[in-house]
This record gives structure tokens, C-alpha cells and sequence, in this order.
């Protein structure tokens, strides 16, 4: 799975359904990333990354039970599996290594 | 926290929210069935769920109409390729796996079965090459005029008048392109739109000579603005100041070295002797005109020049002088129009009120007498109404493209059956590839990429065709067509397209069919080798129809033809040279007649020597007059006393012309279609009045001759008269030699005393059966085309019926054998072959005989008042010669079915 890599809004919708836990589905993402990065994102566009995701095993879905709302339809819940959380932890620490590298400014006081 | 914010929103729609959502959502159930249409079922939900709780929550922020509008979109956004795709991808993902397969299998197949290959490309690529020789001609058809800078401020204007010739209630009018010599430079003074005007008169001939180079030539008169209006670029000149002066030509590169070789022509100049000698100087070099314009010149010449000029100009009564105008940019043609009309009224109302009262026919009041109408220069070439040189009419391309289309239809009912009745072989192809787990889309994927390999090798068969008969194409159609570069490559993707459809229209059933088959009854063997593939027989019917239907419309255009080349035309038209006296219309003419009459004489191989105004199909002069208050009309010819005998005309009653008598220049020989048309009784006692001569009676009339076909068949008898009335009539211009039974020598007699007598004079002339002849070039010309198309549906029908009967004959090899053995004879099984393919070819013929004459009556025939009477022979005929051409086709199978030695295909079981 090393060799997967994930594109940056596949990394982005990974960590919102990360976070989401079991309200993590399609409207739920577009609003979460709204919310917190301020992202207006394409309904369609994240579900076709879930899509991909779950194609690549990072995310496992299933129809959540039927409400009331949504004209009676269920949800597609989709849950970050173990290798989707390793996925994105390698992705951190590959990427706090490297922040580490890089030479770390300093403030100037006059 | 936004958890907490979405469960206070699904509080907030509350179960009346969920009603409102229902009535909404009426009038989005179209997007979300066209959602449910595109989407994978197993996504749908989910992805339904999703819009409506965006739904829901759009309505609550921004109502309901804004909302529904959002979620229009968001399902159009939902409309991608990871959408759509999704539930294929698994057998996309084999198929392309399984491509080096197919192909194999495919290039198996055609090798295992040549023949049946050979029978589908053979009729895919001919049906192919039409197809694009179609595209082709419609595409030259579309370009014309095109290449005008100015083409859409360009118009020509066209007359719209009563027609007094025709008396049609429902179209009173008659359009013609030739108008008025002095309205075009009243139109360039008057109106304030027109920005430039020409007028173009074209076909005239004149005599050039330079130096000891004599020809008649065809010139074309027109106006200074000739040269800025139109896109043909001056070679040699400034189109500023070219045709200052009225003594100048413009000439195309090939006349400059025809007449100056090398040199330089501009300065030159050159005699031209139109009535009278004048001297010309060469002022500019044009390019000839390409095959797609409207308008052809070899010669430019100032219209002053031309004929009665000065009294053309102020006389508004004579048409015959086409022309164009350029108007501004953003003129308004509304205005253009009302403008023309106080034209009209300015100077010709006076004219034409005259007209109305002194007609016979009555004019009904609300019919105006003179409209101008205007056609924008690019249409002028479809626009069939109006004639024109090379005006063409929409509805060949039509026929042009029927015929392509009833070729390509025959050649893919071909493939059709073919592979129906060759799908028994790979029944257990599909049964193992369906048992290792192909899905049937992967076996409709399969036999579709079969037919479209097939027709990609037509389509390039197909185009090399296209080249090969480019030429004799471009000569069917009388047109020149060349292949370039850019134009192949256009054609090739046109070709491309037609080839996808066809390869996918021809190939969609026999897959569809073949990839039915059920495994488990295929692979157990529980068929017997016959397949009942009943959809074959309705396709073989309409094949044959389609065959049967250009087989009896070829034959009746072919009868035509051969009636009306015939024919007898009440003259002999045989041995005959037309030559123009070149000498104009005037009394020079005469004497040119009577001086190589004279000279003739001593000469055996000149039989006699006529003179006429003008031979068959050579134009026309006809006359409308007033007799007793009554509208009448002839054709007249200038005649003199040979001409009755020269053209073997009979004489019906009274004499021939005297050149004894001297009154006989004002006496007439009339047709028996003008007595009838007269009533009168003896014609020999009546005077004909159709100079409206108020004094005396008119002519005298001393003979009739029997009607002859002085028109084309086209058109019926209609009243003429013969006259050497010189001053009314004119002049004798063309000769008429009949030359003795040796053509050639008689030839050669006539054109060294021409050289002989006037040197300085050019020898044209033509044979007066062929001028007749040309009159039906484009009958003609269509009789190849659907004689060619005929025979090549022939050629495809009956190789498919060739194939069919073949695979019927290999099907029922084993019930030969076993009817051999108990005793049937040759004859018994031939009958028991041939049977259901003469059945199927008689229902057929059943089919196309009404449609082929309804065809043949409606489109062909009516052009002819001369019909070859339509009769149940030619039915008869065509339908014999089908029969057996199908018979011919199915016996070889069937003779060689049942000369088989029975032991061999039974020795097997």
C-alpha cells in the first residue's frame, strides 16, 4: 500500500471522514470541509474521491439506516479503515520530516 | 459543532418540511430520473439521499425556485465519467484485456470464410465510395460562390412578372434573371445602397482576329465594377482603371496565348468584329473563373459594346441583360425593396399600365405587372426557379443521395443475413465463451468490433474507389471535382463517420442475435446443424426489392432515351452541318447563303444548302400577337426555298417557297399545330395577320407541313410558320448543308470552300443530330448514373443471394443426401432449393413494381410530352430478367447440392 499514494483532495476528504466517524457521508464532508478549511467543494467531486478511496481500501461504506429527512433515503456512511488511517498517518510524518528540514526562521527583535 | 448544527437541521424540517419537499420535488422528478438513469443502483441512494438533504436546506436558505435550480445543477454536476462509469469499469477492465482476442478471432473468421468476407467488403466499400462521392458532390454544390469576399452583399436582380405565355391561376409569375439594359446604372444613381453595379452578359459570340488568327469567341459584356464586386483576381491591370475607355478587353490567361503566344498582351490590340469591325486594346489579365462559380467569362468586354446599346439604355421594355449590385454594409433589404418598387414606378408605370390595358390575357387587378426580387450571389446556384447557366436543382442531390443510400442498404442487409446464417458455425464459440464467464455485453462488444473491423477495410477499399472514379464521377454529374490534400482528409473522416454507423447499424442485430444464444442448449449439441434465422427472409425481400425498383426505373429511363434518340422527328436531322454565317444579323447573312449556295452547285458531295435564323436547339424566335381580340403565339423560322427540302420536311398541302415569285417573301409555310390552333378549315385560303398589320390581311399562307419536332420532346407540337419576310423575320444566319453519304469527305468539301471563300472568316460548325442529341445530355447523363447504380445493386444483391443460397445449400446437404437416396432426381432437388428464392423474389418484385412506377411517372416521365407508353411489359421484362439473373445466381448451389454422391455427406452419421 506504500506505493499508493493519495492527491491532495483525497487526503482532505480521507481526514474529514476521519473526523466525521459515523456521520462521515457525502453532504456531511462538503459542510465539514466548509466549515473548517473554507473550502467550497463540488457534492459530486467528493463522492467520486470516495469512491476512489473506497476503490483503493482507505474507506469501507454502508447504508446507514432510513430517516424521516432526505425523502426517506439513507445514508452511505463511509468509515476510514485501518489501512486509510495508516495511509494518512505515513502522509503526516512524511511531511513533519521534511517541515523539519527546512530552516526555521527566526524573529528579529530591533 | 457541526454536528450539533445539522441535527438542529433535520429538527428544523420537520415532517411538514418533508410535504413541501414532495411538492417540490414534482417538478425535479425529471433530473432525478435522468439520476437515476445514468447512476450505478448501487450508488443511487446515497447519492439521492445527498442532493435532497442539500435540497432541503437550500429551500429553508434561498426558497424553493433557487433551490430547485441548484439541484438541477448538482445532479448535472453528478454526470461524470466516476459516476457513470462505475458499475462498467470491471468490464471495461477485461475488455481491454480481451482486444488482442477479438482481433484474433476476427481475422480467423474472415480468413476461415473468404468468400462471405469478400461479398460484405466488396458491397460495404462500394456502398462506402457512394456514400462519399455523394458527400462530395453535395459539398461542391454548398461551395459554390463561396469563394466572394463580397458574396453577401452581392445580389442578383431577378424580374417577377406575369407570365402571359403560361396561364397558371396558382403561380401567375415568371422569375427571370434578365432584366432591363439601363437598370443597373439607374439603380446606382437612385439608390443610395447600392454601392456598385454590373451587368454580366455572357455567351456572345464575336469574331477575334489578330494578325492571322481568326476564332469566334464567346464574350461576356459587363461594367467597371465588375472587377471590385466580384473575388476573380487581375492578374495583370488595376480593376481601377480598367474599362475606362470603351475600347478595351479583358482576357483570361488562355486566350492571351492562344492569340499572343509569349508576349506580353497588355497594350496589345486586338480586332473584334461584332457587326462591324472595331479594334480593342488588351488592358487586363483575369483569372479564368473556377468551376464553382455561377459566373463564366472567358472575355470581358464593356457592355457599350454591345448591340443596340444606346437604344436599350432608354428602353424599359426589353429583358436581357442580367445584373448584380452590391449594396453597403447593414443595408436593410426591406428598404431595398420598397426603393425598387419606386424604381418601377418612376420610370416604367407608365409602360406597364399600357401593358395591362393592350394584354389579352386578363391580368387579375391585385397582380402587379414588374416586381424586381433579389438573390444574395451564393444562393443563386440552387435557386432552380430562376435560370441561370449553371443552376442546379436541390433535388439531384437528393436523388444522388437516395441512390448511395439504397446501395449502402443493400450492401449491410448482406452482412445482416450473412452472418445470421453463418452464426450457426460460431453458436459454440459464444457457448464456451459464455461458460468461461463473458458477460453478454463482452460477446455484443465482440461481434461489433467484427463489423467494424469489416467496414474499416471498406471504408479504405471504399476510398481508393473513390479516387479511381473520381473522374468519371466528376463527368456524370458535370462537375469538377478534384481531390486535394485537405479535401481527402475531410472526406476520409466523413467517411469515417458513415463507416462507424454503418459498420454498428449492420452489426447491432447479428450480434444482438448471436450473443443470445443460451450455453447450456448450445454446448449439449441439442441443435441440429439448420438455424431458423426468420429475420433473413424479410431482408432478402427488401433487398430484392430495392434492386427490383432501380432495375424497372433503369430500364424505363433507358426505353426513353432510346425512344426519344428515335424518334422521328419529322426532318431528317442525318448528314446535316450547321455553320453560323458569321456574317450578323444583316443582309450580308443572305448573301453569305446565296454565294456558298452558288458555289456548292459544281460540288458532288454537297447535296443542298439551306439557310435558316436559327437551328434546332439553337435558340428560338417566338412571336405573341393579336388575332380578331385573341392572344396568339408562334415560333418562327427564316427560311429559304431549300430548307423544306434540305430538312426532308413534308409538305402537306400547297407549295414550297418560289424564288420565282417575288411576293412569296411575304407569304408563310405553317405547321398543322398553327391550323388547329387558327381552326381554320383550309388553311390554303387564309391569311395570317402576325405582324397585326391593320391594313391589309396579313400573310398568305401557301403551304401546311406536317408537324416535326423543332423543340425538344419536352415539349408538344406547338404552331410555328416558315418565312422570308427579311424585315420582320431576319436574316438567314446559319447554314444548313447536307452533305452526301460520305460525311467526312462532304466535311472536308464545305470547309475548304469556306477557306476558300472567306478566309477571314472562322469555320465553326456542328452536325445537327448532335446538336438534337445535346439537348437530352442531362437525361442522359442520368440514365448512366442510375444504370451505373443499377448494376452495381445488382452485383451486391446477388452475391449476398449467391452467399445465402450457398449456406442454404451446405444446411441442407444431409436432407439431399437422404432424398437422393430414396430416390428424388436431380430436377426434384433443384426445384426443392430454388423454390423459396424465386418465392421471395417474386414478392418482391410485387413490391417495388407501384413504387418504381410511381417513382418513374412522378419524377422522370413528366418532364416528356413525347412518353414511351408505360406498359406491363416492361414489368414483365424487368421482372423476367431478375428472376432469372436470381435463378442463375441460386443454381450453382443447387447443382452442386445435387450432384453430390449421397454416401458422402452421409457416410458421417
Amino acid at each position: 500500500m506504500s506505493k499508493e499514494f493519495l492527491g491532495e483532495f483525497e487526503e482532505l476528504v480521507l481526514t474529514m471522514a476521519g473526523i466525521l466517524q459515523e456521520e462521515a457521508y457525502g453532504n456531511a464532508i462538503v459542510s465539514e470541509i466548509k466549515q473548517r478549511v473554507g473550502r467550497d467543494v463540488n457534492l459530486s467531486a467528493v463522492h467520486v474521491t470516495l469512491y476512489r478511496l473506497e476503490d483503493k481500501g482507505f474507506v469501507k461504506s454502508k447504508m446507514g439506516g432510513a430517516t424521516n429527512q432526505r425523502g426517506g433515503r439513507r445514508k452511505r456512511i463511509f468509515t476510514v479503515t485501518n489501512a486509510g488511517l495508516a495511509m494518512l498517518r505515513n502522509m503526516k510524518e512524511a511531511r513533519m520530516d521534511l517541515w523539519k528540514l527546512i530552516p526555521q526562521l527566526k524573529m528579529v527583535i530591533v | 459543532m457541526y454536528r450539533k448544527k445539522l441535527l438542529v437541521t433535520c429538527f428544523r424540517l420537520p415532517v411538514t418540511g418533508n410535504r413541501k419537499l414532495i411538492t417540490h420535488m414534482k417538478e425535479n422528478r425529471l433530473s432525478l430520473r435522468f439520476l437515476r438513469w445514468f447512476c450505478p443502483p448501487a450508488l443511487y441512494e446515497g447519492i439521492e439521499g445527498d442532493l435532497l438533504e442539500q435540497y432541503e436546506y437550500d429551500v429553508e436558505q434561498v426558497g424553493a425556485q433557487k433551490a430547485n435550480r441548484r439541484l438541477v445543477w448538482n445532479v448535472l454536476k453528478f454526470f461524470r465519467p466516476g459516476i457513470f462509469l462505475r458499475n462498467r469499469f470491471s468490464n471495461q477492465l477485461i475488455n481491454t484485456m480481451m482486444w488482442g482476442n477479438y482481433m484474433k478471432v476476427a481475422a480467423r473468421n474472415i480468413q476461415k470464410r473468404k468468400f462471405y468476407s469478400f461479398i460484405n467488403a466488396f458491397g460495404l466499400s462500394i456502398g462506402l465510395a457512394f456514400c462519399m462521392l455523394i458527400t462530395l458532390y453535395i459539398q461542391d454544390e454548398k461551395e459554390f460562390d463561396q469563394f466572394h469576399a463580397n458574396k453577401n452583399q452581392v445580389y442578383r436582380i431577378e424580374e417577377k412578372s406575369f407570365d402571359t405565355w403560361r396561364h397558371d391561376a396558382a403561380d401567375p409569375y415568371r422569375k427571370s434573371a434578365w432584366i432591363q439594359t439601363g437598370l443597373a446604372p439607374t439603380l446606382k444613381e437612385e439608390l443610395p445602397e447600392v454601392a456598385a453595379a454590373t451587368r454580366f452578359n455572357e455567351g456572345n459570340r464575336v469574331i477575334f482576329r489578330y494578325g492571322d488568327k481568326v476564332f469566334t469567341e464567346s464574350v461576356a459584356y459587363v461594367d467597371k465594377d465588375f472587377f471590385t464586386m466580384f473575388s476573380f483576381p487581375l492578374l495583370q491591370g488595376s480593376a481601377e482603371r480598367i474599362f475606362m475607355d470603351k475600347l478595351e478587353v479583358v482576357i483570361t490567361p488562355a486566350i492571351a496565348t492562344k492569340y499572343f503566344g509569349d508576349e506580353d498582351p497588355i497594350g496589345k490590340t486586338i480586332e473584334i468584329d461584332n457587326n462591324g469591325k472595331q479594334s480593342f486594346t488588351v488592358t487586363g489579365i483575369i483569372e479564368a473563373p473556377p468551376a464553382q462559380s455561377s459566373l463564366t467569362y472567358a472575355i470581358l468586354l464593356p457592355q457599350e459594346n454591345r448591340n443596340y446599346y444606346e437604344r436599350n439604355m432608354t428602353n424599359w421594355g426589353n429583358f436581357g441583360t442580367p445584373t448584380f449590385v452590391q449594396l453597403r454594409a447593414n443595408s436593410d433589404l426591406a428598404a431595398f425593396k420598397t426603393n425598387l418598387d419606386k424604381v418601377i414606378d418612376k420610370h416604367m408605370s407608365a409602360m406597364l399600365e399600357r401593358w395591362r390595358k393592350e394584354t389579352t390575357v386578363p391580368i387579375p387587378p391585385d397582380v402587379k405587372m414588374l416586381e424586381y426580387e433579389f438573390t444574395v450571389l451564393p444562393q443563386i446556384h440552387l435557386k432552380k426557379e430562376v435560370s441561370w447557366e449553371k443552376v442546379s436543382d436541390p433535388q439531384y442531390a437528393f436523388i444522388l443521395g437516395g441512390i448511395a443510400l439504397l446501395i449502402m442498404l443493400i450492401a449491410c442487409i448482406n452482412y445482416i443475413s450473412l452472418s445470421l446464417t453463418t452464426s450457426a458455425a460460431r453458436r459454440v464459440e459464444v457457448g464456451v465463451r459464455k461458460v468461461v464467464g463473458a458477460q453478454r455485453n463482452q460477446l455484443l462488444y465482440q461481434f461489433s468490433f467484427e463489423s467494424l473491423l469489416l467496414a474499416m477495410s471498406s471504408l479504405v477499399i471504399g476510398f481508393g474507389l473513390v479516387v479511381l472514379f473520381l473522374s468519371s464521377f466528376n463527368e456524370f454529374t458535370n462537375k469538377a471535382i478534384e481531390l486535394t490534400l485537405p479535401k481527402a482528409f475531410q472526406l476520409l473522416s466523413i467517411g469515417l463517420a458513415f463507416t462507424l454507423i454503418t459498420g454498428l447499424l449492420a452489426g447491432s442485430y447479428p450480434s444482438w442475435f448471436l450473443s443470445r444464444f443460451k450455453p447450456a442448449l448450445v454446448l449439449k449439441g441439442g441443435f441440429t446443424s439448420r438455424l431458423q434465422a426468420g429475420f433473413t427472409k424479410p431482408l432478402v425481400v427488401l433487398q430484392f426489392a430495392l434492386s427490383a425498383f432501380l432495375i424497372i426505373c433503369s430500364v424505363m429511363m433507358f426505353r426513353q432515351m432510346r425512344f426519344i434518340t428515335t424518334k422521328d422527328l419529322g426532318y431528317n436531322k442525318e448528314q446535316i452541318l450547321v455553320i453560323p454565317t458569321q456574317a450578323g444579323w444583316t443582309e450580308e447573312s443572305d448573301r453569305v447563303v446565296e454565294q456558298f449556295r452558288t458555289r456548292a452547285q459544281q460540288e458532288s458531295q454537297i447535296v443542298s444548302v439551306s439557310g435558316t435564323s436559327s437551328s434546332f436547339s439553337q435558340g428560338y424566335s417566338r412571336y405573341g400577337f393579336k388575332v380578331k381580340g385573341e392572344q396568339k403565339s408562334a415560333y418562327v423560322y427564316a427560311a429559304d426555298p431549300n430548307y423544306i427540302p434540305t430538312l426532308g420536311i413534308q409538305l402537306l398541302e400547297g407549295r414550297n417557297f418560289d424564288p420565282a415569285i417575288a411576293a412569296d417573301s411575304d407569304v408563310v409555310i405553317v405547321n398543322e399545330a398553327l391550323v388547329k390552333d387558327m381552326k381554320w378549315t383550309d388553311p390554303l385560303n387564309e391569311y395570317y395577320n402576325w405582324r397585326e398589320d391593320s391594313v391589309g390581311m396579313g400573310s398568305r399562307v401557301i403551304g401546311v407541313v406536317k408537324d416535326y419536332h423543332f423543340l425538344s420532346l419536352e415539349q408538344n407540337f406547338e404552331p410555328m410558320f416558315l418565312s422570308m419576310d427579311k424585315n420582320n423575320v431576319g436574316y438567314l444566319t446559319t447554314l444548313l448543308v447536307k452533305v452526301g453519304a460520305d460525311v467526312t469527305a462532304g466535311l472536308d468539301r464545305v470547309k475548304s470552300i469556306w477557306k476558300e471563300l472567306y478566309p477571314d472568316k472562322p469555320f465553326d460548325y456542328t452536325f445537327l443530330d448532335e446538336d438534337v442529341a445535346k439537348q437530352y445530355a442531362s437525361y442522359k447523363r442520368w440514365m448512366s448514373i442510375m444504370g451505373l447504380a443499377t448494376g452495381f445493386a445488382i452485383l451486391i444483391s446477388c452475391l449476398g443471394l449467391f452467399g445465402l443460397a450457398g449456406i442454404n445449400a451446405v444446411n441442407r446437404t444431409k436432407e439431399i443426401g437422404i432424398r437422393k437416396v430414396m430416390g428424388a432426381d436431380m430436377q426434384t432437388i433443384f426445384i426443392l432449393l430454388n423454390k423459396q428464392f424465386i418465392v421471395l423474389a417474386v414478392l418482391a418484385f410485387a413490391m417495388a413494381a407501384p413504387l418504381s412506377w410511381w417513382f418513374i411517372t412522378k419524377w422522370y416521365m413528366k418532364d416528356f410530352t413525347f412518353q414511351v407508353p408505360l406498359s406491363w411489359d416492361l414489368f414483365a421484362l424487368s421482372m423476367g430478367a431478375g428472376l432469372l439473373l436470381a435463378l442463375a445466381t441460386v443454381s450453382y448451389h443447387a447443382i452442386k447440392a445435387a450432384l453430390i454422391n449421397p454416401a458422402e455427406t452421409l457416410k458421417y452419421e
